[in-house]
């Protein structure tokens, strides 16, 4: 069987989405959590380009891809400066310890 | 476009015009806010006396909006700009009378621009022809209602009354979207005229439920048995707003909404009957509990929900037009009761009546036009209750089942007791004190005087009401009358109905005289108290509800991998049931 070049796009959609999740649901760290939320947005973009190729709509694929690049930087940017907030209010960047805003 | 478009653009844009540019004026300026309120009002009552003359039975204003919200039209027929002209004009009144009633008070930005807010929105939801439009409205209504009841937001009954209010109306407004919802993935339209024309297709089943959903959308927005309790509790609003949403306007939305859908839901299998029971047992219960409240706006409050259930009861035996009639006259009279009542809490300063008495003597006006309020209220002729409350009972007597029949009849009996008594307690008999209180101020008189002179001669406009609603209303096949018709009507079954009103007067005094016959009452009057149960069964089912929240509470810990996990687990389950379904 041989690997078409969609296949393989597919599979690395779902490896991102994998790395992305496990990354969400164990690590601690504010800058770790950001980085796996940038990971499942990759994801995000690259299945919708290897969506759009397989319904031959490879333009709108892509022009939603970079849409998405661009909301995405923001995203970053604000989670980033959040981090930052927090480390230099709080002294951790340990999530765990943030839900201590609930009490 | 044409010109009841425009109409219709400015029956509702105007008011809410009026909101926005109320709330920006600053609060220290009160003349200034009084002014701009009262401009607003007038006009939209003008307006809305304008297009009582452009009725159609046609869609007049459409605006496309898309797959999922369809067309949002509006419909000038003859429920829609009748209902819109008292909403607007009682409106206007109640604000002139605010003048007087508000002066002092602080933040008047708000009050003033919640009261035109809900002028707009009852308008709308009157006026609508989409069924998920008139769903908007009727949540924004219920957001006025909240407010203006919680007003005076430092007090704690204000409040409490305010959130009842809202959560009930808010669980009936569940109902109304339900049957929006199943209308439109039956019929594929949210439009209520295809809804009226098609209903006879849909299958059993879809209908029933869209018909009791409606059914329990309007109880709890009309205030009707197992939901009334919300209403008593709305008294704690300044009184020209209860004169104008709970009693002349918002309340009686519940009844538009049966008699709108009637022709799609009289086929419904149990649906006529369930009407009848609910409005007729609110009429008797709400009677009883109106003899025994001592606070003045609560008597008048169940007297409210008592004839509320009146008009329910008219559309459970098919008489349409007469609880549209009956809505007609309620609202002018039982505004003028609300206003009059206004007038002499604003100068005792107190609700209770067993601090009043005697204050015929030092408010001679008020006391004239609360007593024509309370004879159209009791059913006297020629007042307008009068006429309206025969027709009501006259097609009850036609068609309907005796036992309630029986019921609607001992609830007149039961209006006649808890007016008289009222009137006397606050009065006549003896007075609480020595003071001498002011009569009405110069805006609240004029108020009181439209509205006493609409209870007077309001009735005389049947004829080109009915004429309307039969060229407007083509599903409704109603059975109108002409003035004649009408006087031949009432007289047929008023030599029953007024003996058992002079035996409710008569009962009162002979019951005040032998004060030991009273107290062979004692339980019920404690059993009214408690109001039956109901409250205690809503306090109950709030209390299950926040245990429930608070067990729920755990899952909220605040972490964020807790939460992904949550996400995921929902997406692997939805993602199962698809993949469920498409095998």
């Amino acid at each position: 069987m041989s690997l078409s070049p969609v296949t393989i796009i597919w599979a690395g959609v779902f490896c991102l989405l994998g790395i992305g999740l496990y990354g969400l649901l164990a690590v601690r760290n504010l800058i770790k959590v950001i980085v796996a939320l940038q990971i499942l947005v990759k994801m995000a973009m690259l299945s919708l380009v290897a969506a759009s190729y397989s319904v031959d709509k490879l333009a709108l694929g892509q022009s939603l891809a970079v849409m998405v690049m661009v909301a995405d930087t923001i995203v970053a940017v604000i989670g980033l400066a959040l981090a930052v907030q927090v480390q230099q209010r709080l002294g951790t960047l340990d999530i765990s310890e943030l839900s201590r805003l609930r009490k | 476009m044409i010109m009841s478009s425009w109409l219709i653009v400015l029956i509702i844009g105007v008011p809410w015009l009026g909101a926005v540019v109320l709330r920006l004026v600053d609060d220290r300026r009160a003349q200034l806010q009084h002014t701009l309120a009262a401009a607003f009002a007038c006009i939209t009552g003008a307006v809305s006396v304008a297009l009582l003359f452009f009725s159609s039975g046609e869609v007049t204003l459409s605006l496309p909006l898309g797959e999922v919200f369809g067309v949002f039209t509006f419909v000038p027929d003859a429920f829609g700009v009748s209902l819109s002209a008292i909403a607007a004009a009682i409106g206007f009144l109640a604000v002139i009378f605010s003048v007087d009633y508000m002066q002092g008070e602080a933040q008047l930005g708000r009050y003033y621009s919640f009261i035109l807010l809900f002028i707009g929105a009852m308008v709308g939801l009157v006026l609508s022809g989409n069924l998920l439009l008139l769903f908007f409205f009727w949540e924004i209504t219920a957001l006025c209602s909240y407010v203006l009841i919680s007003f005076y937001n430092d007090d704690p009954n204000a409040v409490k009354g305010g959130l009842q209010a809202l959560i009930v109306t808010q669980l009936g407004g569940v109902g109304l979207l339900a049957g929006a919802l199943l209308v439109q993935a039956n019929l594929g339209t949210y439009q209520i005229s295809t809804f009226l024309a098609e209903a006879h297709t849909l299958p059993v089943g879809v209908l029933s439920l869209t018909a009791f959903g409606c059914l329990f959308a309007a109880a709890a927005k009309s205030a009707q048995a197992p939901f009334h309790y919300w209403l008593p509790g709305a008294m704690e609003a300044p009184t020209p707003v209860t004169a104008l949403i709970h009693a002349a306007t918002m309340v009686n939305a519940g009844v538009y909404l049966l008699a709108r859908f009637y022709p799609a839901f009289e086929g419904v299998p149990g649906w006529k009957t369930a009407v009848v029971a609910v409005g007729s047992i609110t009429a008797l219960i709400a009677g009883i509990m109106a003899i025994t409240a001592v606070d003045l706006k609560r008597v008048l409050a169940y007297s409210t929900v008592s004839q509320l259930g009146y008009m329910v009861y008219a559309i459970g035996v098919g008489g349409v037009f007469a609880s549209q009639f009956h809505l007609f006259s309620h609202a002018i009279f039982k505004a003028l009761l609300f206003l009059a009542a206004g007038t002499v809490i604003h100068s005792v300063g107190t609700r209770d009546m067993r601090q009043m008495g005697g204050l015929g003597k030092s408010m001679p006006f008020t006391r004239a036009v609360f007593i024509i309020g309370s004879l159209a209220l009791t059913g006297i002729p020629i007042f307008n209750g009068f006429w309206s409350k025969e027709l009501v009972l006259e097609s009850g007597a036609a068609v309907g089942p005796n036992w309630a029949y029986i019921i609607m009849l001992i609830g007149a009996g039961l209006t006649a007791i808890y007016t008289i008594r009222m009137v006397w307690m606050v009065f006549y008999g003896t007075p609480a004190s020595e003071e001498h209180y002011h009569d009405a101020a110069p805006f609240m008189r004029v108020s009181l005087s439209v509205l006493a002179s609409g209870v007077m001669v309001g009735w005389l406009l049947v004829g080109p009401f009915g004429q309307m609603m039969e060229r407007t209303l083509p599903y409704h096949h109603l059975h109108v009358l002409t003035l004649p018709e009408l006087f031949s009507e009432a007289f047929r079954g008023a030599p029953l109905t007024l003996t058992i009103v002079f035996t409710g007067f008569a009962l009162y005094l002979l019951l005040r005289k032998f004060t030991a016959l009273w107290d062979q009452f004692d339980w019920l009057v404690r059993f009214a108290d408690l109001d039956f149960g109901f409250s205690w069964l809503s306090d109950r089912f709030a209390g299950a509800v926040q245990g429930v929240a608070e067990s729920v509470r755990v899952t909220q810990t605040g972490q964020l991998n807790w939460n992904i996990f949550g996400l995921v687990l929902g997406l692997i389950v939805i993602l199962a049931v698809l993949i469920v379904g498409a095998a």
